[in-house]
């Protein structure tokens, strides 16, 4: 049986790969590919195989006593993650299946423990992947990259069966009727009487705690190193120490001394799990339909929904059937995003910080803290700006699944298109009106950029006047690549993933930028001559918004231009060439 | 019914053309009109050199093996798919070259109810009047819902509901603003009993209206009860077009009177599937 469970996983894993080599054929995915090479090459690769200078190869032999400490805290580490499976979670034993795997596995002749080894087979895959992430990652801080990934394979292969026993001990804990409360009772109090322990050993053997010892690190090390290194501390965090100590191994010899004993935990956690007789399989049915309907929403860039259950939202304002269809759009995307985003909701929050910014003004001893609060605001909204098309995606990325729906709807491309970017661009703007009043309203720009806060005032509303045009001009490269390269986004097939879906965020990435620059420099131009006329007349203050009401309408004309182009590209974008059949 | 009218006939009564008189041509109007129409993916033709009209009233049964290019036609007739030839006119609007007054009279239901997760039953309709500029959709849309027996669950989000009733709610929200034009891809996938039958009665319904009707459908007894006209597909191309009658008639003259699921299986030189074997013959018991 498990030959046949292997065909699976390997054709799987197999046709997989083959399908995403054959998609590298597109020369849009095969750029996104080479992008994301050259940055995991010259960020990782190199390193990992000794070309990277003096990093490579070289021994990761820490001097004892810090290795000993280092150690330590791999060990708490592991156990505080061990203590929160045990503590935290609360549902039966699920093993967390496909739909498809629950289709054809379930009903067929494969036994419990069978299954069980299906699934340990595909974690194993998973872990692999990780390893080799984990590896490339941290062999850029030296040591051998074999001892690396072979360490992490020890953690990560020991913490998959202690959690998938976990599970198992939590169901049998609930068939014999210890309810999930009582098992944390249980679990705390056995925590607290441990920890309680090694207080107390720690208070009548080693010398009083001196505080003056959180000043000095090497004072304070030592202590931690005598807490942990005698008494009963050793003795508890001795099964995690076995598991950490072959990926912290120096040299070849020690590696292999310290091998034996963590392959021997692992083995106990495999008798452990496979031992188990606990019925999994219809917890895992009902995970299964969650995970395909959360890796859905997530596919199709709803992660809100993906976490919880979807609740009905209130509508952000009436709609009437009357009116541009691009509204409607809005109105449905808002609805979308969540109740966080009415109207109501930002007037309320701007007064807020409004009433906030007057407040503390006054208050005795907020001097120091509020430039720095209105620092950090402005620095969201720069961060915003250039982010927050990312984060944002209640928009064409949102509906792509219903690609074919929106086709249908009587809209040309640009309506549709518009109608899908105002409310992202809308949320965007009242994140950056808001952060613009906490900037205006706590920054101190005389004492920090020895500004006149008239000035001051007029660059904060200039930025309020072309935020709503510079976030509609920056939503539309998301947007676009959402239509050039729909196989990232689609629910139905495989999540971008890989050094291709990396190398096509740097692209988006540096996209991103050179739109936003690209953007500016017209309205930029358009400033600075209204800025510099008017400046004969008006003072900086009152010229400041004048001059960016007309880079406003720049980039406004601008973004109309990418409507209609984008709306084009949605008008040609041809669903079937994608295989996306609804 | 699902139409938002009285009912032609009772709930229990069998839904027919005849009884409803479907098939009867107005004079000088074209609903649908497919000229050439040719849809490759890369070099693999779905639909090749398609060409047909429907007019009002009328009910095309689109009948085909799997493959045949029933669902590529019926995306490229409705917008969503570009074809890669030919032509389309809706009501006389080059689908084209003038969409938007083309998709306006249209509407498309698909196999499987594609809805938006995050809106409401209601919200489903108010976010259609908008699209679809339906000025006075709350009376209507009330009715739609009170027929296809969601008025209770207007304040439901589509994952709340069941396979039917999403089915319904797509209908409700493909009906509201009263299409000329209507394709259904396997419309009675996912409903029960009485859904069916109300189904049938609301296709008929509709085309007695004036309605030009597409059903794309594997149920040849559907297509045989409901069509006035039906158009075989095999491999992209149009093998044969024509009322029951006239295409009963051809194969008829080659082997006795033929019903649509013969003809089907003649007019695509598939054979049809052997009668299934005998039960095994167990050895008497000796007694």
């Amino acid at each position: 049986m498990i030959s046949a469970l292997l065909y699976l996983q390997y054709h799987s894993v197999r046709n997989r790969l083959v399908a995403r080599f054959k998609r590298l054929k597109q020369p849009k995915y095969l750029v996104g590919g080479i992008a994301g090479g050259i940055y995991f090459y010259f960020y990782f690769y190199r390193y990992l195989f000794g070309m990277g200078g003096r990093r490579g190869g070289v021994s990761f032999a820490l001097p004892p006593e810090t290795a000993a400490l280092v150690e330590s805290i791999g060990a708490i580490i592991l156990l505080v993650v061990v203590f929160v499976a045990w503590l935290v979670p609360h549902e039966r034993a699920a093993l967390t299946f496909s739909e498809a795997e629950v289709a054809f596995l379930f009903p067929a002749p494969i036994s419990r423990r069978g299954l069980i080894h299906f699934k340990l087979l595909r974690s194993q895959a998973r872990i692999l992947i990780s390893i080799f992430f984990m590896t490339v990652i941290s062999n850029r801080f030296g040591g051998k990259p074999w001892i690396h990934a072979v360490g992490w394979w020890l953690v990560f292969s020991t913490l998959n069966l202690h959690f998938l026993g976990c599970s198992f001990a939590r169901t049998m804990l609930l068939d014999r009727g210890i309810s999930n409360w009582q098992r944390r009772v249980g679990i705390l109090g056995l925590a607290g009487v441990l920890a309680v322990t090694v207080v107390i050993w720690a208070k009548r053997t080693l010398p009083e705690f001196d505080f003056s010892h959180i000043e000095n690190l090497e004072g304070m090390r030592a202590y931690v190193d005598q807490v942990l290194a005698a008494g009963p501390a050793p003795y508890l965090l001795y099964p995690c120490r076995l598991l950490v100590r072959p990926y912290l191994a120096p040299s070849a010899l020690s590696f292999l001394l310290a091998l034996w004993p963590a392959l021997l935990l692992l083995a106990l956690h495999y008798v452990w799990v496979v031992r188990s007789d606990v019925a999994f399989e219809e917890s895992s049915v009902e995970a299964s339909s969650k995970l395909a309907e959360k890796m859905a929403n997530i596919r199709a860039g709803n992660w809100q929904a993906a976490g919880k259950k979807r609740k009905a939202k209130r509508p952000p304002f009436r709609l009437r059937p009357e009116g541009p269809a691009a509204v409607g759009l809005l109105w449905k995307n808002l609805i979308s995003a969540g109740q966080m985003f009415t109207l109501r909701l930002w007037i309320q929050l701007a007064a807020l910080a409004i009433v906030l910014s007057i407040g503390v003004r006054s208050a005795p001893g907020m001097s120091g803290v509020m430039p720095m609060v209105g620092m950090m605001a402005g620095m969201f909204i720069v961060w915003s700006l250039l982010f927050g098309p990312q984060i944002l995606r209640q928009d064409l990325r949102q509906d792509l699944p219903l690609a074919d729906i929106l086709k249908a709807y009587p809209l040309r491309g640009w309506q549709l298109v518009l109608g899908e970017l105002l409310a992202p661009a809308a949320i965007l703007t009242g994140v950056q009106w808001f952060l613009l009043i906490i900037t205006a309203g706590f920054a101190s720009p005389a004492k920090m950029f020895h500004f006149d806060p008239a000035i001051f005032l007029g660059i904060a509303l200039g930025v309020a006047i072309m935020a709503p045009m510079l976030n509609l001009i920056q939503l539309q490269i998301p947007n676009a690549a959402v239509l050039l390269f729909p196989a990232w986004f689609q629910a139905a097939k495989d999540s971008p993933r890989g050094i291709e879906a990396t190398g096509q965020r740097l692209i988006f990435f540096l996209g991103q930028l050179l739109a936003l620059v690209a953007a500016l420099i017209p309205a930029a131009l358009a400033f600075l001559v209204v800025f510099f006329v008017l400046k004969l007349f008006l003072g900086v203050g009152v010229v400041i918004p004048l001059a960016s009401v007309v880079a406003a309408m720049v980039l406004t004309g601008e973004a109309i231009v990418g409507l209609m182009l984008l709306g084009r590209l949605f008008e040609r974008f041809d669903l079937s060439a994608e295989g996306m059949q609804g | 019914m699902f139409a938002g009218a009285e009912p032609a006939q009772s709930d229990t009564a069998p839904a027919s053309r005849e009884a409803v008189g479907v098939g009867r041509r107005l004079p000088e109007a074209i609903m649908i009109e497919a000229v050439g129409l040719t849809k490759l993916y890369g070099d693999f033709v779905a639909v090749n050199e398609l060409s047909f009209i429907v007019q009002p009233g009328e009910v095309l049964g689109l009948v085909g093996p799997n493959g045949a290019g029933k669902t590529t036609t019926l995306r490229c007739l409705s917008g969503i798919i570009p074809p890669s030839r030919g032509a389309v006119r809706i009501c006389g609007c080059d689908l084209a070259r003038d969409p938007i007054p083309a998709k306006r009279q249209l509407a498309f239901f698909s196999d499987e109810p594609r809805l938006f997760d995050y809106l409401t039953v209601q919200q489903h309709l108010t976010f259609v009047a908008r699209i679809y500029q339906v000025a006075n959709y709350e009376p209507v849309g009330a009715q739609l819902l009170e027929e296809l027996e969601l008025a209770g669950k207007k304040d439901n989000l589509p994952g709340e509901l069941s396979r039917g009733m999403k089915q319904k709610l797509a209908i409700a929200c493909g009906l509201l603003h009263a299409p000329k034009v209507i394709y259904f891809d396997e419309p009675l996938t996912g409903l029960d009993p009485i859904g069916i039958r109300r189904m049938k009665d609301s296709i008929l319904k509709r085309a007695r209206d004036g309605a030009a009707i597409i059903i794309s459908s594997h149920l040849l007894h559907l297509v045989e009860e409901i069509c006035s006209r039906i158009l075989i597909l095999k491999n992209g191309r149009k093998i044969i077009d024509g009322t029951m009658g006239e295409i009963t008639r051809k194969f008829s003259e080659q082997s006795g009177d033929a019903n649509l699921e013969e003809v089907f299986f003649r007019a695509t030189s598939e054979p049809p599937p052997p009668p299934p074997p005998p039960p095994p013959v167990s050895a008497a018991p000796v007694e």
